[in-house]
Formats: structure tokens, sequence, C-alpha cells
């Protein structure tokens, strides 16, 4: 297996393209940060260390998924690197400003949509491209959000944006069903990433609360009670690329510890 | 993945059918303890040649579920912390003709049925302090409607079936165990009606059904056992869809 990890260089990317890897398929990472080749410097000696070997590879490359050229660019260098693509995902995602609409600055909205949405549809473009000239299917799993499937107060556009990509998904899951293709949705709820408590500390500073008190408020509505982690999202991409989920297409799975309940 | 469910204990109703079997064939190869229930008690005796211990059981009957859920607690040396409700009946009726008999008929084994198996699992975990898994097979027919074939017994069972998984994930959360609905389309089972007609099943195939085949019970069971595995440790009250993407149109 050939898989693309976008937004690689930390949080749930590095730990979905370390489980893609011990689950023996040649990663590259993307990330905007060029921390990225140091991620999949340390990836490809954790699993050369793991007794893999087997000529594994796993390469780190800096490249902004919302700029249409580097985009491209990245998954041509990706093709060069480890032959071909087979899967790709799509975790290349920020948060967006923590402010009401009537608050909001057009620049600010264009940016969330720019990464999570178009960086989403551009990434999945020359990533299907390649997968339907190999001829031998593929799979691609993008990020949504439980922020894609219910609203929040602040973050209009970042549900705008994931809703998009939900729905961005399942019709390109109908466009490629023909060539073997499978495109899924994983919607996670809130996770223990620095994206999220830096939403906190926000959200501490707005309300005089401190960042402790906002922990422990998500932790009591998240009936599994706690926040979840890479492996826990990593498990669902893993099953999601594989041939057990050889039927699912089109759909958004929802790991967000039974918060959403629809 | 071989050994991922090593050490657990699974308790699969229906499972003489095709998907409960099926279910039970996947979680032995991954290592799992497996308990059959079915009212067939010929096609548990058939089932018992995979290495999985068979029980009689009436699904609708709560003295039975009890009884049997305690009996395969003895059998797998503690009680069960996986369940696989897949214990269901299939009828084709117009609303206009269907009888008040028919639609408790049907309620009785896919919604009080999944009720009932997974009450008396999750009491049991619960008194013993332990986290599992339930996973609940509902259907599409759950989530759409379908004139051509109609059902409505069946598809409010199945949707019923989606409303009780939420609701035992939003209750037994606190005690650790995880509660998901697997929804399949048209998967190639005895249970299938859709290609009775061969030329009109093909057609339906071609332009219902994106990937443009019919799911098989394999297919179906390893997104079974992937919900019930840790794999899946942070999903709980999920619906997901096994169809072709037939839900995504």
């Amino acid at each position: 297996m050939r898989a693309i990890v976008t937004g690689a260089a930390r949080g749930l990317g590095a730990a979905i393209a370390e489980r893609l890897a011990r689950d023996g398929a040649d990663v590259v990472l993307l990330d905007v940060s060029a921390d990225v080749t140091a991620t999949a410097d340390r990836l490809a000696a954790g699993v050369a260390g793991a007794g893999g070997g087997r000529g594994q590879v796993a390469v780190g490359q800096a490249a902004d998924v919302s700029d249409e050229i580097a985009s491209a660019a990245a998954v041509d260098r990706a093709v060069d690197a480890i032959g071909g693509v087979d899967v790709l995902v799509n975790n290349a995602g920020i948060g967006g400003p923590d402010t009401d609409v009537t608050g909001t600055s057009l620049a600010e909205f264009r940016w969330v949509l720019d990464v999570n949405l178009t960086g989403t549809f551009l990434m999945c473009r020359a990533a299907a491209t390649v997968m339907i000239g190999q001829g031998s299917g593929g799979a691609i799993v993008n990020m949504g959000s439980v922020f894609g499937q219910q609203g929040v107060a602040g973050g209009a556009g970042y549900c705008a944006s994931k809703a998009g990509v939900a729905l961005l998904t399942h019709s390109l899951a109908l466009e490629l069903a023909p060539y073997g293709i499978r495109a899924n949705t994983i919607a996670p709820g809130n996770m223990a990433t620095e994206m999220h408590w830096d939403e906190l500390r926000s959200r501490a500073a707005r309300s005089g609360t401190t960042f402790d008190e906002q922990v422990e408020m998500v932790k009591a509505s998240v009936p599994l009670g706690r926040h979840g982690t890479g492996g826990d999202i990593a498990g669902v991409v893993a099953w999601l690329v594989s041939p057990d989920a050889g039927y699912v297409t089109g759909q958004t799975i929802g790991v967000n510890g039974g918060i959403w309940l629809g | 993945m071989p050994g991922r469910m090593a050490g657990r204990r699974a308790l699969v109703t229906g499972g003489a059918g095709a998907i409960g079997l099926a279910c039970a064939r996947r979680l032995l190869a991954e290592g799992a303890e497996v308990v059959l229930l079915d009212r067939n008690a010929d096609a548990l005796s058939a089932a018992a040649g995979l290495g999985a211990a068979p029980v009689a059981c009436d699904i609708r009957d709560p003295g039975a579920v009890a009884a049997a859920v305690t009996r395969a607690a003895g059998l797998l040396d503690g009680p069960a912390d996986v369940l696989v409700n897949s214990a269901g009946v299939y009828r084709i009726a117009p609303l206009l003709d269907l009888t008040p008999d028919e639609w408790d008929d049907v309620l009785a084994v896919n919604l009080r049925g999944t009720f009932l198996a997974g009450r008396a699992m999750a009491a049991a975990l619960i008194a013993a302090g332990r986290p599992g898994a339930i996973v609940n097979i509902s259907s599409t027919a759950g989530l759409v409607a379908d004139a051509a074939e109609p059902s409505a017994h069946y598809n409010a069972s199945k949707a019923g079936v989606l409303a009780l998984t939420r609701q035992m994930a939003a209750e037994w959360a606190p005690h650790g165990i995880r509660a998901n609905a697997v929804c399949p389309g048209v998967i190639d089972t005895p249970m299938l009606r859709m290609m009775d007609d061969p030329a009109a099943g093909a057609a339906y195939l071609r332009t219902g059904v994106p990937q443009g085949r019919l799911g098989s019970a394999e297919e179906v069971a390893a997104a079974v056992v992937f919900l019930a595995s840790d794999d899946a440790s942070y999903l709980t009250g999920a619906t997901v869809p096994v169809d072709g993407g037939v839900t995504a149109i």
C-alpha cells in the first residue's frame, strides 16, 4: 500500500501515518510545516526499529495543500518517492477564528475554507487522477468533524468547511466508484490535539474560566468521558483504507465518544 | 488481523444465519471465543463445526434470552464482552395489506430481540465491572424507504434498532460499553429478495448501487468485528452503512 497523509507533522496526521506504516504501507507525510521531515525520519527509524524493514519508506514533504500548484507538485513528488498512490488521507486542517459571523473578516473566513475544503479538493483531484490512471482502485479518507454535523457559535467557518468536506467526499465517492476507488469521511469529536487545546484556551479567555475547567467541561460532555486520541482515529483510518471496508463508500463515520448520537 | 480479538468472549445472535455465521467465523479467526444463539437448533449444530458453541434460544422470549446469556457465560468462562445482534427476519407486504400480527412478528424478533439480548448482556457485564462492545445489525432499510419492495414493519424495526443503539451507547458509556450499528445494504445472502427477478435486480445494481455489485456477508462481518475491536475505541452510538454507496446517493 502506498499512502499520502496530509497534516502529518504532528497530532492526528502523525498518528495516522504511523499506523499505516505499522500496517505495512509506504507513506509520504505532507505538512505545511517543515517539521514534517523530522516526523517522517522518526517514523522511518521506528518502523525499521520495530523489525519492519522490508525496504519500507516514510518520507516527509513540506507543502501547502491549499495552493493549487504546490499540492499538485506534492502529489507528483509523492508518486516519485513511493511509486504511486493507493491511499490518500486528507487530514490537514485549521481551526479558524473563534469569532461570531458578525465579527469575522472575509480574509479569515476564506482562509479556513481554503485550507480545510479547497485543500481537500485539490489533493483529491490530484491523487484521484493518479489512482484512475493506475487502474488498481484506491481509497480516500477525508477528515470532517462532528462540527461539520452540528453548528457551533463562534465556529461558523470551521463548521461550514467540515460540512463541505463531507459532501465533497460523498460526491467523489459516486464519481470514483466505477474505478474501484472508495471515499469516506471521518468525523472526529473532541480530540486531544494542539488545535483543540488552542480552542479551549480561547474559550477560557472569553468566558473567564481556566483552561483546566474547559478541559473538564468537554470531558463531562462526552459519554465515553475522555478526549479522543490519534490512535482512536488511526484505527478507523486503517479499517477504511483496507479491504475490510471494501463495500463502504460515501459515508461519514463519527468517531466522537458518543457526543453526536445522530 | 489475527489476534485482534484474542481474549474476547463473543455472543452472536442469529448465529445460524448468513451474516451471523460470517461474524462468528471472523471473530474466531481473530482469536475470540464465540457462542452462537439461534432458534433453529439444526442450523446451530451445523454452525458448531466452526468451533463455536451453540445455544438454542428464541430471541423474543425474555426468560429464554436470560437463560441463554447465563449459559453462554458458563461456556465462555465469563460474561460475553462482545454481542453481535444479528437475529432478524425479513418480510414483504404493502402497508394496506400488512396485518397487525405480521407487524408484531417482525418487530418481536428484530427490535424486541435486540433489546432483550442487549439488556441481558450489558447487565451481566456491568455486574462484573467489565467493558465491552455491542454491534447491532440494522439495515439501509432503516435509513431510506423503498416503494418497490414494501416492508414497513421491517424498515420500522431496523430504524428502531438505530434509536435503540444510540440509547444503549448513551446509557452504558459510563460502564465502558460501546454500542454501534451496521446498516448492510444489498448483501448476497438467502434473505435477499432483490435478485429474485434477475433482470430487475441487475438493473438496480447498475443504477442504485454506486459500486455496482452486491456486498458479501464477509464484508458485513469485517465491519462488525472492526466495531467490536479496540480499533473502534472512540466510536459509540454510530451508524455505519456497509452498502456500496447506496445511501450516499
